[in-house]
């Protein structure tokens, strides 16, 4: 419930990214633009969604915020920070598509892992890791180990992991993709109660349209080759209940991401077409 | 099916038809010891020199142990050196596979002449040489064979390259010591055994073997082989019942050396 750390220049930025440039592979025949001239801004405690072709680069966007790659060009601020420093000060937590625990860990001594690696004392830690599981609901599950879990439960872990030593930011990707869709449903509006608890800003890489739409104050739409932002649809869903998403609002918007993704889906077609999902 | 007996059955079954056949063929065919020794006469030698058979299995696998202990020890300090400088797992297949073919064995003799050929010392030394190479190459596997998303996790908490040994390496890398510990195990004891037929003292499994044969005693010769498979099997079965006692059932991954 900490309130967002502040850029002080720019108070209300969680992320400011501008010109951001990304080659793989520069020189070598399998040379891939996989960001290019990318310009984003995200305000704190807002929630957006990544959503866009397979290979448009959404994977590669959450890591150059992370830390996790290095970029060519542009500018990349968190919170006012360079990625390094945001990385090296914990100010933001990650979830991935795969749940990625540790198994010779028992659940609890895996949300525990960023608190050890932050120093904190076992006393803390416990306390700490108690809260998480109860928000994740699997206060019954502290002591299994990670196989004896569902996906859906593994992953709940894996976000409990990342909200460990409360980070302003959270950056996850696709951490749903492998769940059925009622387990998905019950993840989002987990999600969405977190979020409405902690007030953190949330970055959230999809494939699924109405996931995106349900999830997010702000959608933005990107296209491969090179990889860039094509589109940002404003969602203002309000509260989120069992109606939302059967509103004529949700579908409009659902509507419009949908044809922000098309329009460079049919220029792209021959070349996108043979590129399967991973 | 799912009960203790399905899993005993079997292999008891096999090994009645095996040696009842087998005995069947020495008698039927009148087959002479230098041959093949039925199983009645190697189960005889072996009970009535049961006292010797004890001794000598526990010559041969006092120095299969040492040298288990000395090579495990040799393998996983340069398994935690290489993996500072290997980062790609591409380099470890190809390195066992050379090291493989160094016949180490042959280097008994010249070990024999480096250290007193009347001690132990010489066949310990060959034994953990033995030991040494599948214990560095599958422990080196499972010290950068290493998920690509946990260790970005990692990243993301600030971890420092020690961290991220201790708390992602190295544990990582235990289903794949086991493995080369139970290749290295048995391998141990026929190494300590191999070793002893290049001289030295007399009172080992090898050197038994040898001298019986010598001897023609084959019914004699093939009851101490029967002493080395069971050092070898209980070599074997303990490296088993360590790795139950260490690690939890499923992460008992199956990697291979
Ligand atoms: N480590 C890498 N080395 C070389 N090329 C890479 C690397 N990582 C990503 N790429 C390339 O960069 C482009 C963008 O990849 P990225 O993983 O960011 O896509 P994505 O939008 O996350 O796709 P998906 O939806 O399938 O996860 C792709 O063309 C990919 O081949
Ligand atoms: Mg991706």
């Amino acid at each position: 419930m900490t309130p967002t750390q502040l850029d002080s220049k720019n108070p209300g930025s969680a992320l400011a990214i501008s010109g951001l440039s990304k080659v793989f592979n520069v020189g070598n025949p399998n040379e891939v633009t996989a960001l290019s001239d990318v310009h984003l801004d995200v305000h704190t405690g807002e929630f957006i969604s990544l959503i866009g072709p397979s290979g448009c680069g959404k994977s590669t966007l959450l890591r150059v915020i992370g830390d996790l790659t290095a970029f060519d060009s542009g500018s990349v601020q968190v919170a006012g920070k360079s990625p390094e420093e945001a990385r090296k000060e914990r100010l933001y937590g990650i979830a991935f598509q795969q749940a990625a625990l540790f198994d010779w860990r028992t659940v609890t001594r895996n949300i525990e892992l960023p608190l050890e690696l932050a120093g904190w004392q076992k006393s803390q830690r416990q306390e700490r890791s108690a809260e998480l599981l109860d928000m994740v609901q699997l206060s019954d599950f502290a002591h299994h180990r990670p196989w004896e879990l569902s996906g859906g439960m593994q992953q709940r872990v894996a976000i409990a992991r990342s909200l460990a030593v409360d980070p302003p930011l959270l950056l996850m990707d696709e951490p749903f993709g492998a769940l059925d869709e009622m387990t998905r449903e019950r993840m989002q509006n987990e999600l969405l109660k977190i979020r409405m608890e902690t007030g953190k800003t949330i970055v959230f890489v999809t494939h699924s349209i109405p996931e995106a739409v349900y999830l997010s104050d702000r959608v933005v739409v990107m296209s491969p080759r090179p990889g860039r932002i094509t589109a940002e649809i404003e969602v203002n869903l309000g509260d989120r209940n069992e109606m939302t998403r059967e509103s004529d609002h949700f579908f409009r918007c659902v509507t419009s991401v949908r044809e922000a993704l098309r329009v460079h889906d049919t220029s792209n077609s021959t070349s996108s077409s043979h590129r399967g999902e991973i | 099916m799912n009960t203790k007996l399905g899993y005993v059955w079997p292999p008891i079954l096999v090994a009645t038809i095996f040696l009842g056949g087998w005995q069947l063929l020495v008698v039927v065919q009148d087959l002479k010891p230098f041959l093949l020794p039925a199983p009645s006469l190697i189960a005889s030698e072996f009970s009535s020199g049961a006292t010797l058979m004890w001794g000598a299995a526990y010559y041969t696998a006092t120095t299969a142990f040492l040298g288990l202990i000395f090579g495990t020890v040799l393998g996983l300090i340069t398994a935690l050196l290489a993996q500072r400088f290997i980062t790609v797992d591409k380099l470890a297949a190809p390195l066992a596979a050379g090291l493989a073919t160094v016949p180490i064995i042959a280097l008994t003799p010249i070990l024999n002449n480096m250290f007193n050929i009347t001690s132990r010392t010489p066949r310990v030394l060959v034994t953990a040489i033995i030991v040494l190479f599948p214990i560095f190459v599958n422990v080196t596997r499972g010290l950068i064979q290493v998920n690509a998303t946990q260790l970005e996790l990692m990243r993301s908490l600030n971890a420092t390259p020690r961290t991220t040994l201790r708390v992602l390496r190295i544990p990582n890398a235990i289903p794949f010591f086991f493995t080369g510990l139970k290749i290295a195990a048995p391998l141990a004891v026929i190494a300590a055994l191999v070793a002893e037929y290049f001289g030295g003292p007399q009172q080992g499994l090898g050197s038994r073997i040898a001298s019986a044969a010598a001897n023609t005693a084959y019914g004699r010769a093939w009851a101490y082989v029967l002493a080395a498979i069971i050092t070898g099997l209980i070599f074997y079965l303990a490296i088993i019942a360590l790795e139950r006692l260490v690690t939890p059932r499923t992460a008992q991954v199956t990697t291979t050396a």
